[in-house]
């Protein structure tokens, strides 16, 4: 199962590459002094974790479409005759989801952390373990909007969407500071927020305007907790009510 | 013992009735089929059986829980191998099985022991290793019903066990099922096949269009049917007709038919009782019998008999 999507890994190695060598390091050069100032001194760095994030969260969503096709197979139905609970069956899934994009992303995450320098291992275990949270948040999330819509392809363009919001509203790529109030207010309750600053507080970046760790990491709590909750719900009633045949 | 009663047990997929009030028991070690054509329910009364759908109204009692207030403790009683294989569609048979295993909480030395028997058995050990996208249908089927040999549970549900099985592993399944039942499961097993129906189950349901028309052993439900027994004689001479009369009036006897003078064909209930009763009235009739052929009804002929229709066409309806 782990190499089922290998194609897709390649393929986001390859994107990630692009994002990092060409992307990150033009913009790089782009931007003024005032944002490398404001982004603890080289927003290369600062760029590079937050697309990390990016791509932990765009490798673990694909966990949605794991749910279509076990209905296609009709592996569904195996899965809820199986003897664990329900709420078993969406944690193990959560967490089976988070856990593989995580093994997906982590030698790109060591290379950004090889880039960016490590100051503090025991900062960077709190950061990792916070990620491993969001990851499983995040795979939570995907199967509630899964179980949520019956339409493979309606599910595949709502991603879209979500995607387009969800990573430009937050501090992925740049920070708050530069934001309209609007969008920072928004912006600073986004997990994809709390992931990206918990990561670079993890890694030493000493950006100015970082979310406090101790922020993110509640608010990676609270969303891995809410979305687990949802999952569980949703595969109960629209499983069970027998909506996917 | 009761170990599954239904209790007006209905599912409805918007205006369409899959399952219409079924009321069941079953007992605890019996292997009870469930026959019906296709669009029976036969499947939609296990899945609700299994906790995997829930009913649209009634409920079903799987040991002493009810499915819809405690599934969970529901489930934990219950396995079942489904129609169609569900594989997780790139992994190997010993993958799929250990897997199963796992989940079903079985240690780890049960596990492979168990897994490498059953792989074994239904002569797949030799292509454990590769994958199910190469199995032919026979094959990812036999795969199927391995995870309810594995997993042993108190319930084991088979939903056409043996489709797309050459009659030697149809034989081997069969006596594998009846082995889960010596060792204290409960099967339940849904068919079309009349024969499969007939030689494995104590007792049978037959369902149509969601209901329950019927259910009883083979013995008693194709004794059910008046006149179901048949018996054709060919006489050395023509019979005379009081010889004919005469054989109207043995009890058990429902009609005679003379389809040639020599030629009878006689209707009646539990022929093999009724058999030695009528060579004894054809010797004192001082008429030979050149010949005899004996036939009981099928479970087919008992569905036709609830509903007018073979299998076959009902499943075509």
């Amino acid at each position: 199962m782990f190499l089922h999507y290998k194609f897709v890994l390649i393929l986001r190695a390859l994107w990630f590459l692009a994002q990092i060598a060409l992307f990150g390091l033009i913009v790089n050069r782009m931007v003024k002094e005032e944002v490398q100032v404001v982004t603890g001194g080289n927003y290369f760095y600062f760029y590079a974790a937050g697309i990390v994030v990016t791509l932990l969260y765009s490798m673990t969503v694909f966990i949605g479409y794991d749910i279509y096709e076990e209905a296609d197979h009709g592996v569904t139905e195996y899965l809820l005759s199986l003897p664990v609970s329900r709420r078993e069956l969406v944690l193990g899934r959560a967490i089976g989801g988070g856990l593989r994009s995580f093994l997906y992303v982590a030698p790109l995450m060591f290379v950004v952390l090889l880039l960016i320098g490590i100051t503090d291992p025991f900062r960077i275990l709190i950061a990792l373990t916070a990620l491993f949270l969001f990851a499983f948040g995040v795979a939570g999330m995907s199967i509630t909007l899964a179980m949520s819509i019956k339409s493979h392809d309606r599910f595949d363009i709502l991603l879209g969407v979500l995607n387009a919001f969800i990573v430009r509203l937050s501090t992925t790529m740049y920070p708050v500071a530069f934001m309209p109030p609007q969008y920072a207010a928004m912006a600073q309750f986004n997990p994809l927020t709390f992931a990206a600053d918990i990561f670079r507080w993890g890694a030493g970046l000493e950006a100015v305007l970082l979310t406090s760790p101790f922020v993110s990491v509640f608010g990676i709590v609270v969303f891995f907790s809410v979305f687990t909750f949802l999952g569980i719900v949703f595969y109960e009633k629209r499983l069970e009510g027998g909506g996917w045949r | 013992m009761a170990i599954i009663r239904t209790f007006d047990l209905t599912k409805k997929f918007g205006e369409f009735t899959a399952v219409d009030h079924l009321n069941l028991s079953i007992e605890e070690g019996e292997i009870f089929g469930l026959l019906g054509p296709n669009g029976a329910g036969k499947t939609t009364t296990l899945l609700m059986l299994t906790t995997v759908i829930k009913p649209t109204e009634g409920t079903a009692y799987v040991g002493e829980y009810d499915i819809t207030k405690e599934p969970d403790k529901a489930r934990r009683l219950v396995g079942m191998a489904f129609q169609e294989p569900k594989l997780m569609w790139v992994m190997t048979p010993w993958d799929v099985l250990n897997w199963h295993a796992k989940v079903c909480g079985l240690s780890s030395s049960e596990r492979k022991q168990r897994v490498k028997w059953a792989l074994t058995e239904l002569g797949l050990w030799e292509d454990r290793h590769k994958s199910v996208h190469t199995f032919s249908g026979g094959m990812r089927k036999r795969v199927e019903v391995a995870k309810i040999l594995i997993q042993r549970p108190k319930i084991a549900i088979v939903d056409e066990p043996t489709t797309q099985i050459d009659i030697v592993g149809k034989h081997r399944i069969w006596n594998m099922i009846r082995a889960l039942r010596d060792e204290g499961s409960t099967i339940i097993l849904a068919t079309n096949e009349l024969y499969e129906a007939d030689i494995l189950s104590d007792r049978v349901a037959i369902m149509h269009r969601g209901k329950l028309l019927v259910c009883d052993s083979p013995k008693k439900l194709k004794d059910s049917i008046v006149g179901g027994d048949l018996i054709e004689l060919v006489l050395e001479k023509e019979a005379a007709e009081n010889t004919v009369e005469e054989l109207k009036k043995i009890e058990k006897v429902v009609d005679v038919l003379a389809i040639k003078p020599n030629h009878l064909r006689i209707y009646l209930n539990h022929a093999e009782e009724v058999l030695p009763q009528i060579t004894e009235l054809f010797m004192k009739a001082r008429l030979p019998i050149r010949s005899i052929r004996m036939s009981e009804p099928s479970l087919d002929d008992v569905f036709a008999h609830y509903t007018g229709l073979t299998i076959e066409e009902a499943e075509k309806q």
